[in-house]
């Protein structure tokens, strides 16, 4: 689709009644944008990760920044859909950054990260079973302790369906969030993706979730990637934040739209490739445009 | 889901060797390992495709790692050679 397309321009994100916040994830590589376009961006997500062996004036800046813009702490190693106690030396680093941003909220995925003294290196989907609903649970419960807050939890992306799994996905994530008390940030890419791989209906995904628990979205990009030669060139979908924003994850937010009535924080991820900040502004507003059609639509 | 099993998943993903044994004879493999019945059968019913673009996936993401690591020590050692001190 077309820059400045009609799609952008034909609902009028000022009648939606809700505040809806938009924002994009930080980048060292996009800082000058970000800066230059704050009157665009309501708030910014932070990498906790990248900060753990960031210089302490890396931070400040972060902190300085907290005053003129929300900012968001995001996790991507904690790892606690997992039979392991999470590692309290990681949950001490994330609650001393929590504690100088200040962030309007920090979420993390619910993903396996390691098992026994092995890093897998990404977020890795655990089985679905009524066993890691618990474990996951009693893992958030333990990082709210020491952080002083609850996490809003992420749905994943992933590339294989987890074995000894007995539920769907949508079933064991709406368990978690029941089982520890955490609201969802729901990543619209990921279900678009896991739609894609494991074929099943995206709005019925939705249908499936309790709306008022649903606190903030993520929009992506992907591409397909071609599976082993030995297994019949089968393609999978992978969610790999170097690319557009496709059409189908913008649908997904006019049906979140329809369906939440709580305002949403809606973060924008790009990790590499990355166009001019014209363009990531460009998507970050067609966002605007599709949950504000989204609202007009529930209030029909 | 027991501890050994959410192991041998993580090794799987990460032991090229070991995926390639196991992906020759997944039940012989998943009982060399002293897993369970059930572990066993669930995973001789492995996505085998998903494995092997995870695994695949997760390597690239523990070199971008790796790199990532080792400029920033590359960069503690010109610090360091420059008498600044580390903040």
């Amino acid at each position: 689709m077309a820059e400045g397309a009609a799609a952008v321009a034909e609902v009028d994100v000022a009648d939606a009644e809700v505040s809806d916040r938009f924002g994009l994830t930080w980048q060292p590589a996009l800082a000058a944008g970000i800066l230059s376009n704050l009157d665009r961006i309501d708030v910014i997500e932070v990498i906790a990760e990248e900060q753990f062996g960031a210089p302490s004036r890396a931070t400040r800046a972060l902190e300085t920044l907290a005053h003129q813009v929300p900012l968001l702490v995001h996790g991507v190693a904690l790892g606690p859909a997992s039979t392991a106690p999470v590692d309290a030396r990681r949950l001490d680093r994330l609650a001393r950054l929590v504690e100088r941003l200040e962030p309007a909220f920090w979420s993390e995925h619910l993903a396996c990260v390691r098992a026994g003294d092995i890093e897998i290196g990404h977020l890795a989907a655990a089985p679905r079973t009524g066993a890691t609903i618990d474990a996951t649970a009693a893992n958030l419960s333990r990082a709210a302790s020491i952080v002083g807050s609850r996490p809003m939890v992420e749905n994943i992306a992933t590339l294989m369906d987890p074995p000894a799994s007995d539920r769907s996905e949508v079933e064991w994530v709406s368990s978690v969030m029941t089982a520890s008390g955490c609201d969802l940030l729901l990543d619209l890419h990921n279900v678009h993706a896991n739609s894609l791989n494991f074929d099943f209906d995206q709005v019925e995904y939705l249908d499936r979730l309790d709306p008022e628990r649903i606190g903030a979205i993520h929009i992506a990009g992907g591409c397909w990637i071609d599976g082993p030669d030995d297994e019949r060139r089968e393609r999978r979908y992978l969610d790999d934040h170097l690319h557009d924003v496709p059409d189908p994850v913008y649908d997904l937010l006019v049906e979140v739209g329809a369906r939440v009535r709580r305002p949403l924080t809606v973060l924008l991820e790009r990790d590499g490739r990355f166009p001019p900040m014209r363009h990531l502004l460009w998507q970050l507003e067609r966002a605007r445009a599709a949950l504000a059609e989204g609202r007009l639509r529930a209030q029909c | 889901m027991r501890p050994e099993f959410e192991t041998f998943l993580a090794r799987l993903y990460t032991d090229a060797p070991l995926r390639a044994r196991f992906l020759a004879g997944p039940r012989e493999e998943a009982e060399r390992q002293r897993l369970t019945v059930e572990e066993c059968a669930a995973l001789e019913r492995i996505d085998r495709v998903g494995l092997e673009l995870s695994a695949r996936s997760f390597a690239h993401k523990r070199t971008l790692k790796a790199s990532s690591r080792r400029a920033r020590s590359w960069w503690d050692w010109v610090r360091a050679a420059l008498g600044r001190p580390r903040h």
